[in-house]
């Protein structure tokens, strides 16, 4: 299906222009915006974020969140991410956890946990890939073996950003040996609290020469039965689902708003041609992906799962974000200074060595391209 | 509103766009079975005021009417019937000539009631009933119109065969002239590429449903060529070029409401977007479908010959997306994103 294009109402703009002042008192003069969901870690701004209600927007009031719709916690994210704010503490927890919660986790977990999300005081961090599981996920290999009164997980994850950092990671675990039949079988989510004894978190330095992303090793790590979250052998089922859902936000497109506003600073209101060709190139891609990265969220809010649709919107705007990069790159010409003096040379330094993780995390544009020609070809659409 | 248009439209043109219609309409320039019913439907003058003689309705109703005769690659002024010479004549208070009206761009004036310039690659000018021409009088724009058997017409086509000829109008005496707003060439220019980019994304779904069905049906290598995941990769990035190009028609015809014209930045991104999404589309297409896909004979040349004739008509993506980075540079880094995210209304 092709999506009719959606606009915010009145309350929705209003909640917008809320954001945009909150943003505009709380960040520092000269703020180096973050990449989008590449924001930095900051647990001050994160609980700063939570007493205005806007972490965990769409937990229900009863567990201590605002009860929002899809589109009420677009709005304030694609702001935050629009102004490159260091999101990073409750982003995974708001965005994946707290759903999964809500989806799958007992009334006892939904009380515990999602009130603490909606604080801005309990973070999460993913624990999908590992190893030898990368796009293929059913490969993992952590186990965790059933022992008097919960689980003993043995194994190791990797990419789990900010696990030196974060206090919880949703680990998927093999829970039945792997046998001759359904390899999607068998697997479970269990909640590991970061801080047990036997979880040891080092990092995986990348490319930019940042450690943000760990190696975390479960060494006999002890998870009770009351932290298996949603059913046991339905770990597959979950992760799916939770992927699906989250694929298609204001994250897929938003990492270069930085950059894009740093390149009309060094600029300039009247530019040359050549120069104007690629902002106006970009304005027009992003302009449009937008809307339909909105038409998104609100079709979840009518109750619909557009979860194809979904998976096309994150490859249309993680390959457009690349694109940003080497179009203005190319406007502007010169070399990549990562100690030049302007905002645009810093920012292109940090674009150019992180625009490879974009179409790399949350799926890569490979195995979204699979889910969606098996859609396309089946007629799905 | 707008999907229903669309789905009347697409139905009333599923039987009569054939493979025969088309060769018939390039060979003939006019294609009467398909023009006919779309007129006395009065899908022809959606988005023209029905005070002015048309049938009523906003840009984005127009737009979807477009993307349906998009779809069908439908050689008839559609487009310019109504969105373009249609409302070109009402904004000068004119009413709207029976039949198919067709418009186009040029250096034209009026002066002492003669009309001296030319007009370059008309669509359907020497078919059309009448010709509403944007000249420059002594006193601003004025909309002139013009029986076409009164000028010189020299032939031309588009890649697709649709006839875009050179109407010389040097001592032309036109029917009636008005005054138009001062803005009407920008306008007019405006609901242009607009229509071409509803065009373009209707052509553009088409493509993706020819090149699916093909694709699923051609067996290689014992199985459908669809399975090999470097094929399927050109079937995902068609569809995504198509969301593309139909939300951004779609946004900026929106964002036009009810009764009013479609923003600059508006169509300025639509245009650049579409235009864009078409050379994509049907190069992934072809290479999808192999030789099949290049011969006259299979349904996918009329669509990408129209893709690659219509992304460039009103002006392709480096004009749309450096007039959009003018604007967007003018306002200061400060409001980048908020223009950007205004979105529709």
């Amino acid at each position: 299906m092709i999506f009719d294009p959606t606009p915010l109402s009145a309350d929705e703009e209003a909640l917008r222009e809320e954001v945009r002042t909150f943003l505009a008192e709380t960040l520092p003069d000269g703020f180096r915006p973050g990449l989008g969901l590449g924001g930095r870690h900051d647990p001050e701004f994160t609980r700063a974020l939570a007493e205005r209600g806007w972490v965990g927007m769409a937990i229900p009031t009863a567990y201590g969140g605002a009860g929002a719709s899809t589109v009420r916690r677009f709005v304030v994210i694609e702001e935050l991410l629009a102004a490159g704010a260091p999101i990073a503490a409750h982003w995974i927890a708001e965005r994946q956890s707290a759903p999964a919660f809500l989806r799958f986790g007992t009334e006892e977990q939904r009380q515990w946990f999602l009130p603490r999300i909606a604080a801005g005081e309990c973070w999460f961090s993913l624990g999908m890939s590992e190893p030898d599981a990368g796009s293929d996920l059913a490969s993992v290999r952590t186990t965790a073996t059933p022992v008097e009164g919960g689980w003993r997980v043995s194994g190791t994850k990797v990419w789990t950003t900010n696990a030196h950092l974060n206090h919880f990671a949703a680990m998927l675990c093999r829970t039945t040996p792997q046998g001759e039949g359904d390899r999607h079988a068998g697997l479970s989510q269990l909640i590991v609290d970061l801080s047990a004894d036997g979880v040891h978190v080092s990092p995986i330095p990348l490319i930019d020469g940042e450690e943000h992303v760990n190696e975390v090793v479960l060494d006999g790590v002890f998870v009770p039965d009351e932290r298996v979250l949603g059913e046991v052998g339905q770990g597959w089922a979950q992760v799916t689902a939770e992927l699906a859902h989250e694929r298609s936000g204001p994250d897929r497109y938003l990492s270069i708003l930085g950059l894009y506003r740093a390149f009309l600073d060094v600029h300039g209101r009247h530019p040359d041609a050549v120069t104007a060709a690629a902002v106006g190139r970009v304005g027009a891609r992003l302009w449009t992906i937008r809307q339909l990265s909105l038409a998104v969220a609100r079709s979840l809010d009518q109750g619909e799962a557009p979860a194809v649709e979904a998976s096309l919107v994150k490859d249309i705007g993680t390959t457009f974000e690349q694109q940003v990069v080497e179009t203005l790159r190319d406007a502007a010409g010169g070399e990549i200074d990562p100690g030049g003096p302007t905002m645009f040379d810093k920012l292109l330094a940090e674009c150019v060595l992180n625009a490879p993780t974009w179409t790399l995390r949350g799926g890569t544009t490979e195995v979204l391209r699979g889910i969606a020609a098996k859609a396309l070809t089946r007629g799905g659409r | 509103m707008s999907a229903e248009v669309r789905e009347a439209v697409a139905d009333l043109l599923a039987d009569r766009v054939t493979p025969g219609a088309l060769e018939a309409a390039e060979r003939d320039g006019w294609a009467a079975g398909v023009w006919e019913p779309l007129h006395a439907g009065g899908f022809t003058t959606v988005g023209v005021p029905e005070s002015a003689g048309g049938a009523g309705g906003s840009v984005a109703e127009a737009c979807a009417v477009l993307e349906a005769a998009g779809a069908a690659a439908a050689p008839v002024p559609v487009a310019e019937t109504g969105l373009l010479a249609g409302r070109l004549l009402a904004s000068a208070g004119l009413a709207l000539p029976d039949g198919p009206v067709t418009t186009g761009t040029g250096s034209v004036t009026l002066s002492d009631g003669t009309l001296t310039g030319r007009l370059a690659r008309v669509p359907w000018a020497s078919a059309s009933s009448r010709i509403a021409v944007l000249a420059d009088g002594p006193d601003g724009p004025v909309v002139a119109v013009i029986d076409p058997g009164t000028t010189s017409i020299s032939a031309g086509h588009n890649l697709a065969g649709e006839p875009r000829e050179t109407v010389d109008l040097d001592g032309v005496v036109p029917e009636t002239t008005a005054p138009a707003p001062a803005d009407a060439r920008e306008a007019l220019a405006r609901r242009g590429a607009l229509a071409r980019a509803a065009q373009i994304a209707g052509a553009a779904r088409r493509v993706l449903a020819v090149t699916v069905t093909y694709t699923g049906e051609r067996v290689q290598f014992g199985r459908p060529v669809s399975r090999f995941p470097a094929v399927a990769d050109h079937l995902v990035r068609i569809a995504e070029q198509a969301e593309m190009a139909a939300m951004a028609a779609r946004s900026a015809a929106v964002g036009a409401g009810p009764d009013g014209e479609p923003a600059d930045l508006d169509v300025a991104a639509a245009a650049a977007v579409a235009s864009e999404a078409a050379g994509l589309v049907a190069a992934a297409a072809h290479q999808a479908t192999g030789a099949m896909g290049v011969t006259r004979e299979f349904a996918l040349g009329v669509l990408t010959r129209r893709l690659w004739s219509w992304r460039d008509e009103w002006g392709g993506e480096r004009a749309w997306s450096t007039r959009l980075g003018h604007t967007l540079a003018a306002g200061g880094p400060e409001a980048l994103w908020p223009t950007l995210a205004r979105g529709v209304r």
